[in-house]
């Protein structure tokens, strides 16, 4: 179980932060970007081929595995982008594009002195970042099988093993909810999770939640909380 | 409050690290020396809370986009003309959720930071943040109160939590006394925050 996949709910956390800027350290910038560069010369995308030497995959569910499987204090004590740059730097050195030592020496000498930046590169990568950037990649699929449930059906989530990723928010875990409304056609998600069952396109739709079933007792009033789940995650409710 | 403690070089490290990072992306043909500004040019200028904006004032001029926009949000997109038309990474599939006199809507997610980036760009810190996310989800009028918005308690709170590939975002209010105002200078009255449910739109004279 981890911390990460339950946060919703969570109680004694402090009151909220009220920073609206995107990116409060300038090198926040540098990282995003080579983040968004990595998701657009992913190998499984459908775009034009490259100079790049980049060739491996790279999805969100990728950055997501990474935060997820971090120590859960950890998680809370480092900033949004420190996680990235962290998961970020360990990819890449875990696929061999760049040695551990390397960077190490690298951030060394920029710690020191600011050597300049080098300059170069085909203007074809920018280009399919650009591409990637303005098309997305569209998860919708046509249906296999017709959607197992239609809106005003009341269904109960199910509570799958996860082993490292899972888009199945932990507070709604064996909760009963109903379906407020089921989205056209199917969604792929960008990975298999294994038992916790996601992967090949299915169905995906809203479900209606009372907050007072999540956290009876425990919750404000006049509130609903709608959650959108794929079909792997629902189970009709008389199942139990 | 400072929960954790850091080493007094952090930012220098971060800094560092992530410019090592890039400089050796760069001489490893991995990315060029541009790609990083181009994709930063492109989120200041044609994937941003200004469209976002300019969705918004649509919507309150025009009663039957406004239908749509709710009906059939990415039909509605499309008419807008934006460089990513009807797509665009992250926002391939989006929702808007329409505040009416009854209704106050609040997106959040709960899980990581699920955004629709081709309309209102890259989120803001707050919504990245752990306590946002855990907090929202089960107390909102209490966080809506810590950011100033003091929701009516028989207004109803709707909380939509992005956890599969549909990117939600809110239709504020459109504010009284602006009812002279056309479609650019109600866009301009706009915030992200009003589009993420964290605030209303106020009059230009407020």
């Amino acid at each position: 179980m981890k911390l990460q996949h339950y946060l919703g709910g969570l109680e004694g956390l402090d009151p909220i932060s009220l920073e609206t800027r995107i990116f409060v350290e300038a090198w926040e910038e540098r990282i995003f970007g080579i983040h968004t560069a990595m998701m657009a010369l992913s190998s499984q995308l459908e775009l034009d081929a490259t100079s790049s030497t980049f060739n491996t995959e790279w999805t969100w569910a990728d950055l997501r595995k990474g935060a997820e499987s971090m120590n859960p204090f950890d998680y809370f004590k480092y900033r949004y982008y420190e996680k990235w740059l962290g998961g970020i730097s360990g990819y890449f050195v875990a696929k061999g594009y760049i040695a551990r030592a390397e960077l190490d020496a690298r951030t060394k000498a920029f710690l020191s002195s600011a050597p300049a930046m080098p300059r170069g590169g085909d203007a074809e990568v920018d280009a399919r970042v650009r591409k990637y950037l303005l098309i997305g990649d569209d998860p919708k699929r046509e249906r296999s099988a017709p959607p197992r449930f239609a809106a005003g059906d009341t269904v109960r989530v199910a509570d799958p093993n996860s082993v490292d990723h899972t888009r199945l928010p932990g507070h709604l875990r064996n909760k009963v909810g109903v379906i407020d409304s089921v989205y056209p056609d199917a969604y792929a998600y960008l990975c298999d999770t294994g038992p916790d069952g996601l992967g090949k396109a299915m169905p995906a739709y809203c479900v209606k939640f009372d907050p007072e079933d999540l956290w009876p007792g425990n919750t404000e009033t006049n509130f609903t909380f709608y959650a959108d789940l794929f079909e792997a995650y629902l189970e009709p409710a008389t199942a139990s | 409050m400072e929960r954790f403690e850091y080493s007094r070089d952090r930012e220098a490290v971060n800094a560092a690290r992530a410019r090592a990072l890039e400089a050796l992306l760069i001489e490893k043909g991995v990315i060029t020396s541009e790609t990083v500004d181009k994709i930063m040019a492109i989120f200041a200028t044609e994937m941003g809370p200004f469209n976002g904006a300019k969705l918004v004032a649509k919507a309150w001029v025009d009663p039957a986009f406004k239908t749509l926009l709710a009906q059939d949000t990415m039909a509605a997109v499309e008419q807008m003309n934006f460089a990513t038309k009807g797509a665009g990474a992250e926002g391939e599939h989006m929702k808007a959720a329409i505040n009416t006199p009854e209704v106050h809507n609040l997106i959040i997610c709960t899980l990581c930071s699920c955004y629709p980036w081709p309309i209102l760009g890259l989120p803001p810190y707050w919504y990245k943040d752990p306590s946002f996310r855990a907090r929202a989800a089960r107390e909102p009028r209490k966080v809506l109160g810590e950011f100033g918005l003091n929701i009516d308690p028989t207004k109803e709170i709707k909380t939509w939590d992005s956890s599969a590939q549909i990117r939600w975002f809110v239709v504020p209010e459109r504010p009284e006394g602006t009812e002279h105002l056309g479609e650019e200078q109600l866009a301009a009255l706009v915030t992200p925050e009003s589009m993420m449910g964290v605030a209303i739109v106020k009059p230009p004279s407020a």
